[in-house]
């Protein structure tokens, strides 16, 4: 079975670590494509990228895919104007309004935790039934149970839970990710399984949520590229 | 009547195969640039899995980190615990940042009902 991390941050975008010791780590815990989610500067700084990356990845034997992740929705109405350069689109969640957005924006592949910050989950049935429409997968950031303590990683486990079982309840793609800024901070696809697991989820939904759900963002990413692409389900033949 | 035999007198009768618990082995790898001790990964995990799931939830996984199974030069090692608790010690096994002075990453390697079958 094939694994992706699609939530890596690089030291392009305030990450500890460099494309290519993160693009190692990886391979060498056995993932077969990762993403890096950096922040949108300019066109100049996403072709310096473009650049990094192929030189990484004819180094180390791994797909790379660049992603942006947008912070506010000015940010992301840039993307969205260039979503063809790039491969995925991020949204940070968090801010209610932010994760509103994302939820409603066909263009938007995964909304990043949206429990950020906030003392409940972040998502209500009437969020996750449009991420569910739009396909925007939910994301479980492991980073934010890594450095949560006592209180406040019960706290964020309980709406990580929350959100997995609306998301269960409305067919909401679920996405697993380590949300990592180092490479120190990536993990075993095993261990983001069965912690998954520890919070509702099936074993087998778990290895979907980490291996088919980022396979059909990656391939529906390939396909919008496409001149003959118009929107989802709307191509020229 | 000597000691030694007092001793042997002692040790419990081994349970009947359909009373004993299923147990399974997880073989795992530490990727750290850093040498590990035993007794650094030891207490880690103990105190890792015991800050997590408590006193309580420890008490059912049955876990335990097999000492003579401890490869100090490939950070190669073992823990067993029950069969239903395989993904709680793994989980936990990821909440592990620190070992000694070093920052760590685990890479779960296999998970087997023997020992013979992790084929270490």
């Amino acid at each position: 079975m094939k694994y992706f991390d699609l939530h890596i941050h690089s030291a392009f975008s305030g990450g500890q670590s460099s494309l290519e010791q993160l693009a190692s780590t990886a391979k060498e815990l056995g993932y077969s494509g990762i993403c890096f989610a950096e922040y949108f500067q300019s066109e100049v700084q996403l072709k310096k990228l473009k650049e990094e990356i192929t030189k990484v990845k004819d180094k180390i034997n791994i797909e790379i895919y660049l992603g942006f992740e947008a912070r506010n929705p000015k940010e992301l109405s840039k993307l969205v104007e260039r979503r063809r350069m790039f491969d995925i689109l991020l949204v940070q969640g968090g801010d209610l309004g932010m994760n509103r957005i994302a939820c409603e924006t066909p263009e938007v592949d995964i909304i990043t935790h949206p429990e950020n910050n906030r003392t409940d989950s972040g998502l209500n049935h009437v969020l996750v039934k449009s991420a569910a429409k739009n396909n925007v997968a939910i994301e479980v950031n492991f980073r934010e149970i890594l450095l949560g303590t006592k209180r406040t990683r019960s706290m964020i486990m309980k709406n990580i839970a929350q959100s997995i079982k609306l998301a269960k309840k409305y067919h909401a793609p679920v996405i697993l990710c380590s949300g990592a800024i180092s490479h120190f901070e990536l993990r075993d696809p095993m261990i983001l399984t069965s912690m998954a697991n520890q919070l509702g989820m099936e074993l087998n939904e778990a290895e979907n949520s980490i291996s088919k759900v980022p396979e059909r963002i990656i391939k529906q990413s390939e396909e919008r590229k496409s001149d003959k692409w118009i929107m989802p389900g709307v191509v020229v033949k | 009547m000597g000691v030694s035999k007092m001793i042997q007198q002692e040790k419990l009768k081994i349970l009947p195969p359909i009373l004993r618990e299923k147990e399974r082995y997880i073989s795992f790898r530490i990727i750290s640039e850093e040498t590990i001790v035993y007794s650094d990964l030891e207490s880690s995990i103990w105190q890792t899995l015991l800050e997590f799931y408590g006193e309580r939830g420890l008490s059912e996984m049955s876990m335990w980190l097999v000492k003579n199974l401890y490869n100090e030069v490939k950070k190669i090692g073992v823990i067993r615990c029950n069969n239903k608790s395989v993904s709680k010690v793994i989980a936990g096994l990821g909440l592990i940042t620190r070992l000694g002075e070093g920052r760590v990453n685990f890479k779960i390697e296999k998970v087997s009902g023997t020992i013979r079958g992790l084929r270490l």
